[in-house]
């Protein structure tokens, strides 16, 4: 918006392995997953 | 004692708490209570006093070590917009029940950092997309100003209509706001404070629920432009955690103050004189040049053709970003769900009963012009006026250093007096929202009353980058208008 380039940075991981928090707010989870309503009859 | 404490501009405050004449547990104990009695406003949605006296108890050992930070000991008031770390985080919106973030905005880490004291998060239209505090699933919030002889409720003003009645209603010394087309500079017109969007760039976004990504900027709003200035500095840095965040070195607002705006050439832009300006307004902005002048600035007529085009290009590029950026509220991940058994149904009745009427209205125009047939003709043109409304601003920069305008185009109107018209209320906005388009830094300082007796801003653009020159301005229009009338606290009877 005001003609700055943005930054690169590499190409690497920079932060993760925080499954709890990833799933701490679903409203349903199970095995470290999300869970929906059945898909495939 | 307390009211004493909560009627403080944060600069004195700073002075009292340095001093040690006063303790950090001693003013945040008063805004408590002051936040207790004016439940009548609706001004907060999370009140966190216990986390607020510990940050205070941390302060005070910081003081007596003669050690703290920027904002060390103040109490502070956080937009819901913001998300803050195990505390819940709506965005004013029945789809965000129950989110507790599991991290902290950079902007908001930032200022604890600082030594910010928090007393909880406040109240606004959802997801921001509103101009009086009447979208949110919270209820409305009630400006703590009335007319002269007329008990009516008020809007604040809106989205950060919270914010701005809590900073007016001396309930905080300062709170954080988000302007993605006028959302700091309204309501802090409406509510008689000063309020600051930065440039698009200087503040991070990351943590802050996005609304129209492009044009969200988070910025600091207070009861005088000294304050906004220290807050903006606790919040204002580089953040590899938003791409869009700007990597440049972050000045001493606050040097800039008490700057002469002697020779200082102020652009005032004929096509903001839009039809049907009131009287009361279109003398406020001729004092406001008088001020100027007085105070040795030159003013100068300028021309920023594309105005009248800011305000459509604004609805679509903000209501397409908003479609897009609103589609993760899906029931899956966060935040609220309503079960069925199917998985399309589910996303369709978790959407339907969690977003409001508003909302609603914006994703669907935002997809709209964001289809397959109408991609070139709505949302392809609108980035083109924008570019225009940018190159306005950019050839006014060849002849003048800043420009002086009314924030809005009338004073604070009457709950439900808009609702029923979209348009209505979003002709609120069309003095703010060119600064948005074009990534501008802009203040609204309070700077006189209305006939009916409700307060008035006038608003400073500056160049990209440059808020020194704003604050600079805002505080030559503070001095001159000498504004130091509060609102009567008819609230307090009413808790």
């Amino acid at each position: 918006v005001v003609g700055h380039a943005l930054h690169h940075r590499e190409d690497v991981v920079t932060e993760g392995d925080f499954q709890d928090a990833v799933l701490g707010n679903a409203p349903d989870s199970a095995d470290g997953y999300f869970v929906v309503p059945k898909v495939i009859e | 004692m307390s009211e004493l404490l909560t009627g403080l501009s944060l600069a004195e405050a700073r002075a009292k708490l340095g001093a040690r004449e006063v303790s950090a547990q001693e003013l945040t104990d008063a805004h408590i209570d002051a936040i207790k009695s004016a439940s009548a406003l609706n001004a907060f949605v999370v009140e966190t006093a216990d986390r607020a006296r510990a940050d205070a108890a941390r302060s005070d050992e910081r003081l007596a070590k003669g050690e703290g930070g920027i904002l060390e000991g103040i109490p502070i008031a956080i937009k819901d917009l913001f998300c803050t770390e195990g505390i819940a985080s709506t965005a004013g919106s029945h789809i965000l029940k129950g989110f507790r973030p599991p991290y902290e905005s950079t902007i908001t880490a930032s200022m604890w950092q600082e030594g910010a004291v928090m007393l909880g998060k406040t109240n606004m239209d959802e997801f921001a997309m509103g101009s009086s505090n009447e979208t949110s699933y919270y209820g409305s919030v009630l400006n703590p100003w009335r007319q002269t002889g007329n008990n009516r409720d008020l809007v604040p003003g809106g989205s950060s209509g919270g914010s701005a009645a809590a900073v007016a209603a001396e309930l905080c010394l300062g709170a954080t706001g988000t302007d993605t087309g006028g959302s700091i500079r309204q309501p802090a017109a409406f509510t008689g404070i000063v309020g600051v969007k930065p440039t698009y760039g200087r503040c991070s976004r990351w943590g802050v629920v996005a609304f129209a990504s492009s044009l969200d900027q988070a910025g600091p709003m207070t009861r005088t432009v000294q304050d906004s200035a220290i807050m903006l500095r606790a919040m204002a840095g580089h953040d590899q955690k938003d791409s869009t965040c700007v990597d440049v070195a972050v000045p001493d607002y606050e040097a800039a103050l008490e700057r002469s705006v002697k020779g200082l050439r102020i652009g005032i832009p004929a096509e903001y004189r839009v039809d049907g300006m009131p009287q009361d307004i279109s003398d406020l902005w001729d004092q406001g040049i008088t001020w100027l002048e007085e105070a040795g600035a030159e003013v100068v007529q300028v021309s920023l053709p594309h105005t009248k085009y800011a305000l459509p290009a604004y609805y679509i590029v903000a209501s397409a970003e908003a479609s897009s950026n609103l589609a993760r509220y899906d029931g899956v991940r966060y935040g609220l769900r309503d079960d069925r058994d199917d998985l399309t149904e589910m996303y369709e009745a978790t959407r339907a009963s969690g977003f409001g009427a508003e909302v609603k209205r914006r994703v669907l125009m935002g997809t709209y012009v964001l289809s397959a047939g109408y991609y070139d003709a709505y949302y392809l043109q609108a980035q083109k006026v924008r570019t225009l409304i940018a190159d306005d601003f950019r050839k006014a920069w060849d002849s003048v250093d800043a420009l002086l305008t009314p924030t809005t185009p009338g004073a604070a109107f009457g709950l439900g007096e808009k609702s029923d018209d979209p348009i209505a209320m979003y002709l609120n906005d069309v003095l703010t929202v060119p600064a948005n388009m074009a990534g501008l830094p802009a203040i609204s300082v309070p700077a006189g009353l209305s006939s009916q007796g409700l307060p008035l801003g006038l608003q400073i653009i500056g160049r990209a980058f440059d808020e020194e020159t704003v604050f600079q301005l805002g505080r030559a229009l503070e001095r001159a208008a000498a504004f130091d009338r509060r609102p009567t606290p008819w609230w307090r009877d009413r808790a």
